[in-house]
C-alpha cells in the first residue's frame, strides 16, 4: 500500500474518531440546554464563540454547546484515552529510548499535571459560569464588566483549547503508530515516534507554563521588603533580602527600579520597594510573599553571639485590568513632602524631594524619594499607591467570587516561609515545601528559581482537583 | 510634542574639556554631565575607591550643615553621590555594583568602566560639594524639575520644586478658559527657562511663549534647554529687564508668569551656603522688603495683559502674598479680579494669582 492511500485510511479513522466525539457530545445536549438562556440571545453568544465553533469544525449550530463540548474526552479509534494511558502504567523510559508507550505515558502524565495545575475542574466550572453570564441579555449594559467577562472567557477558552488539542494530537499519533505497525510502514512509524518525542519535550515546557497561569501572573510587580524587630541586625538582613531579589531579577532579565529606600541608621534598610518590569514577574515573585528568617553570628555584636532576624516581603502586581483599577479622588489624598523648614522657595536649595502619599479612606500609603524631581517622586508614589489599592480591590472581588480565589498570593505580609541559617550549619529551607539547599550564599546571590518553582508546583499540585 | 532626550544630542558641538567644568565667563552653555561623551576609562576598583572616599567625607558631615544653615545631612549627600555616579558612568549597572557586589566579588573590580569625566575631576567635584558647599545641581550641570532635565550652571538660578506648581496653575487656568490657551504668554526672568518650557508644553503648542532675562548666561542656558526640548519655534528668548523687551506685545498678553527675586536684602547674608555663596544674588535679592520687583511686575501687568489675561507670581511667603493682593486692590482699584493666594506643597502661601478684568 502506498503512503498516500495509507494516509487516507488514517484520515478516515481519525474522522470516525471525531464522529465518536460528536456522538458523545450529542448526548450532553439536553442537559445543557436546560441551564442555558433564551434563544434570542444567540446573537451575543455567537459573538463570543464563533471562532471556537469554526476552529473545532463543529458542524451544527447549537451555539450554547461550546462550554461543554470541551468536556468530552478524546480517545483513539480503539477507545484509548489519556486517562486510560495513565491507568496502563506503562514504564516511562529515558527520552532516548524509542518506545512509543514510554513517550505516550510521559506525555499523558504531563497533561495530567498541567490539568491539575490549571485546576481543570474549577476552570470548567468557571467557563460554564462565564458562559451563563455572557448569555445574559443585559450583559452589555455595563461594557466594562462585559469586556472583562468576555476577556476572561476568551483566555480560559484558549487555555482549554490548547490542552485539548495537545491531548488529541497525542492520541492521533498513537493511532498513526498502531496503523503503521499493522501495515509494516517503518517510515511512518518513526515519523510518528519522533513527533511523540517532540511532544514529550514540549510538554515539559507546558508544565512550567501552567505554573504561571494565575490571573495576574504575567504582570510586572513591586517587591517590598521591611525589616522586622531587632534594629540594625534586622535592617542589615532586610538589605540582604532586597539584594537577593535584585540579583535574582537581573538573572531573570527583569528590569529593576528602586522606588523607595529608607536606610537604617547604622546599616541596612528599614524598608524598600523595587519595581520589576517583565513578563511573569508577579507570577514568580508572588511565591516570595512572607517572612524570611535569618540565623547567623551577628557582625554587629561585639560578643559574636548568634542572632535571629526577620524581614517581611510583600509583592504587588501591576495590573492593566480596568475592572480592578480604583479611581482615586484627589480629595482622598494627603500628600506629604519633605519640609525644609524656614521660608522655602528661593531661600532653600535641597535635592530632597521625597513624597509620601496617604490614601485617607484606607490608610494605605506610598513613598518615593529616589527620583530626582518632586514631580516624578509624586508620580512614582501615585503609581505604587494605585497598585496597592488595585490589589485591595482585587482581593475584594476575589472574595465575592470565592470559587475563583487562588490559595496563593496572600495579600498580607503572610507567615514565615523560609529560614536561612548561616551558623552553626549552613542551610536554606522553605518551610512550606520543606525544600532545602545547603549553600545559603548562592541563594542570597539570587539563585531562587528552585525555591520558587518548587513552591509553585507544590501549592498547585497538592489538591487533587483533577481526578 | 514630547521629544525624547537623545543622549547624543548636543546643541553646542564644541568640545568641553573636563578640566573646565566651571566657567561662568563663557557665553556658551555648559553641557550637563550626563549628556557628555564617555571619553574616560577607569578600573572599577578605582572608581570604588573614590566612592568610598566620598562616602567617608559625607559621613564626616553628619548633621553639621543642618545645624549651621539647614543644609544637607550625610544621608542626603549619599543620595546625591549615587546620582553623580549615575550621571557620570556610561553603564548604569555600575552604580549598583559600587554598592554591594564589588565587596562580595572583588574580581568585578578589574573591569574597565567608561566615564564622562576623569577620576581626578570626580575627586575635585566632590571636594567642592563638601568643602565649598557647591550646589549638587551645578556639579552635575543639571536639575531634574517636573518631568524635565534642565541644564544649569553658575550664574543661573537652580529651579526650585515649589516653582513646579506655577506650571500646574497655568494648566488649570487654560482648562477652565480655553481661549487663554492661545496668544502670547511670558516668563519674566526666565533663568534656566524652566517655567517657559513647562508652560509651553502644558499649553500644547497653542501659544507663543516669550521668555526674558537680563543675564546673557541665563539666556544662553535657557536657549540650550529650549533646543533640547525642541521648542525653539514656540519659545522666543529676549534680553532685557522685565517688560522692557516686550513693548510690541503691550496689552496683548494672555498670561504673565514670573518667579522674580523676592528675598529681603537683610536675609541674603544668612542664607544656606549652597544658595548664598553660589547662586546669582541678582536672582534672589528683592530689595529691602523683597518686593521691589514684585511691585513693578504688578504695576505693569495692568497694562501688559489683555483683558481677561492671567498672571501668577511666586513670592517669599504669606506676608508678601497678602501685601501684593492689598497693593493690587488699592493701587489698581477695579483693574484686577479673582485675586488669589495659592499655597505651595508644604502649605506656605507662595503664589499670588489673578486676572485682568474683561473690558466692559
Amino acid at each position: 500500500m502506498s503512503i498516500f492511500t495509507f494516509r487516507k485510511q488514517v484520515c478516515y479513522r481519525i474522522f470516525s474518531l471525531f464522529g465518536n466525539v460528536l456522538i458523545s457530545r450529542h448526548r450532553l445536549i439536553p442537559k445543557l440546554q436546560c441551564s442555558s438562556a433564551a434563544p434570542q440571545n444567540c446573537v451575543l453568544w455567537n459573538h463570543g464563540t464563533s471562532d471556537f465553533s469554526r476552529i473545532s469544525g463543529f458542524p451544527f449550530s447549537t451555539l450554547r454547546l461550546f462550554s461543554t463540548q470541551v468536556a468530552v474526552e478524546p480517545s483513539t479509534s480503539d477507545g484509548l484515552t489519556v486517562e486510560g494511558i495513565l491507568g496502563n502504567r506503562w514504564t516511562i523510559l529515558d527520552e532516548s529510548e524509542s518506545d512509543w508507550r514510554s513517550h505516550a505515558a510521559s506525555i499523558a502524565q504531563s497533561i495530567h499535571l498541567i490539568k491539575k495545575r490549571l485546576q481543570w475542574k474549577k476552570l470548567m466550572m468557571r467557563l460554564e459560569l462565564l458562559s451563563v453570564e455572557l448569555n445574559k441579555a443585559d450583559l452589555w449594559d455595563d461594557p466594562a464588566h462585559a469586556g472583562k467577562i468576555n476577556r476572561e472567557h476568551g483566555s480560559i477558552m484558549s487555555k482549554i483549547k490548547e490542552i485539548m488539542a495537545f491531548e488529541r494530537e497525542l492520541l492521533e499519533h498513537i493511532d498513526m503508530i498502531k496503523l503503521a505497525r499493522e501495515e509494516n510502514d517503518t517510515e511512518l512509524e518513526s515519523e510518528s515516534l519522533s513527533a511523540l518525542l517532540t511532544m514529550r519535550r514540549n510538554s515539559k515546557e507546558k508544565e512550567l507554563e501552567a505554573l504561571l497561569s494565575g490571573e495576574n501572573d504575567s504582570c510586572s510587580c513591586y517587591i517590598e521588603v521591611q525589616a522586622g524587630a531587632g534594629g540594625t541586625e534586622s535592617m542589615d538582613w532586610a538589605a540582604m533580602v532586597m539584594q537577593m531579589y535584585k540579583m535574582w531579577a537581573q538573572r531573570r532579565g527583569f528590569k529593576v527600579t528602586v522606588m523607595e529606600e529608607m536606610p537604617g541608621e547604622i546599616a541596612g534598610i528599614k524598608r524598600a520597594t523595587i519595581k520589576l518590569d517583565g513578563e511573569y514577574a508577579f507570577g514568580y515573585a508572588k511565591a516570595e510573599v512572607g517572612v524570611h528568617r535569618l540565623v547567623r553570628i551577628s557582625p554587629f555584636d561585639s560578643n559574636k553571639r548568634r542572632h535571629t532576624s526577620f524581614a517581611a516581603v510583600a509583592v504587588i502586581p501591576i495590573t492593566g485590568d480596568a475592572s480592578t483599577h480604583v479611581q482615586i479622588s484627589e480629595s482622598d489624598l494627603r500628600i506629604e513632602r519633605f519640609r525644609s523648614g524656614g521660608a522655602g522657595g528661593q531661600s532653600v536649595n535641597t535635592t530632597d524631594s521625597a513624597v509620601r502619599i496617604v490614601h485617607i479612606p484606607t490608610g494605605i500609603t506610598a513613598t518615593c524619594q529616589n527620583e530626582r524631581s518632586q514631580h516624578q517622586n509624586k508620580a512614582s508614589a501615585m503609581a505604587v499607591l494605585q497598585s496597592r489599592l488595585n490589589q485591595l480591590e482585587m482581593a475584594r472581588q476575589a472574595q465575592i467570587n470565592a470559587q475563583h480565589t487562588q490559595s496563593l498570593s496572600d495579600i498580607t505580609w503572610g507567615n514565615q516561609i523560609r529560614s536561612y541559617v548561616l551558623h552553626p550549619y549552613q542551610m536554606v529551607k522553605d518551610l512550606r515545601t520543606n525544600y532545602e539547599v545547603s549553600d545559603p550564599n548562592s541563594v542570597l546571590e539570587g539563585d531562587l528559581d528552585s525555591f520558587i518553582l518548587n513552591y509553585l508546583s507544590i501549592s498547585l499540585d497538592k489538591d487533587g482537583d483533577e481526578s | 510634542m514630547r521629544l525624547s532626550i537623545g543622549r547624543s544630542y548636543l546643541v553646542a558641538p564644541h568640545c568641553v574639556k573636563s578640566s573646565r567644568l566651571i566657567s561662568s565667563s563663557s557665553s556658551k552653555p555648559q553641557i550637563p554631565l550626563f549628556l557628555r561623551p564617555p571619553n574616560h576609562s577607569i578600573k572599577l576598583t578605582d572608581l570604588h575607591k573614590w566612592y568610598n572616599w566620598a562616602k567617608t567625607l559625607n559621613s564626616s558631615v553628619g548633621s553639621s550643615f543642618v545645624d549651621t544653615d539647614n543644609g544637607p545631612d550625610s544621608t542626603l549627600l549619599n543620595r546625591e553621590l549615587k546620582w553623580l555616579v549615575q550621571d557620570a558612568v556610561e553603564d548604569k549597572s555600575v552604580s549598583s555594583e559600587l554598592g554591594n557586589e564589588i565587596e562580595q566579588n572583588p574580581k568585578l573590580g578589574l573591569r574597565n568602566v567608561r566615564l564622562k569625566v576623569g577620576i581626578e575631576e570626580l575627586y575635585r567635584l566632590w571636594k567642592q560639594r563638601i568643602d565649598e558647599r557647591r550646589p549638587f545641581q551645578y556639579i552635575v550641570g543639571c536639575e531634574h524639575w517636573r518631568d524635565l532635565i534642565l541644564s544649569v550652571e553658575e550664574g543661573v538660578l537652580i529651579p526650585r520644586p515649589e516653582t513646579e506648581a506655577l506650571v500646574d496653575l497655568v494648566g488649570k487656568v487654560v482648562l477652565d478658559n480655553e481661549a487663554l490657551r492661545e496668544g502670547f504668554w511670558v516668563d519674566l526672568g526666565t533663568g534656566s527657562g524652566a517655567i517657559a518650557i513647562g508652560i509651553c508644553r502644558i499649553l500644547e503648542g497653542g501659544a507663543r511663549v516669550i521668555a526674558t532675562d537680563l543675564s546673557s548666561i541665563a539666556l544662553a542656558v535657557a536657549g540650550y534647554n529650549v533646543q533640547r526640548y525642541g521648542l525653539q519655534d514656540l519659545i522666543e528668548l529676549r534680553q532685557g529687564s522685565w517688560y522692557k523687551p516686550l513693548q510690541d506685545v503691550r496689552g496683548k498678553l494672555s498670561g504673565i508668569i514670573s518667579n522674580p527675586p523676592y528675598i529681603p536684602s537683610d536675609n541674603i547674608f544668612g542664607l544656606q551656603a549652597e544658595v548664598g555663596k553660589h547662586e546669582p544674588i541678582v536672582a534672589l535679592d528683592g530689595g529691602s522688603n523683597g518686593m521691589d520687583d514684585l511691585i513693578h511686575l504688578c504695576d505693569e501687568a495692568a497694562v501688559m495683559l489683555k483683558p481677561g489675561g492671567f498672571f501668577a507670581f511666586e513670592t517669599n511667603g504669606e506676608d508678601q502674598c497678602k501685601l501684593l493682593v492689598n497693593y493690587m486692590e488699592n493701587n489698581h482699584k477695579g483693574r484686577f479680579c479673582n485675586l488669589k493666594i495659592v499655597s505651595d506643597f508644604v502649605g506656605i502661601p507662595r503664589f499670588t494669582t489673578g486676572f485682568l478684568k474683561e473690558a466692559i
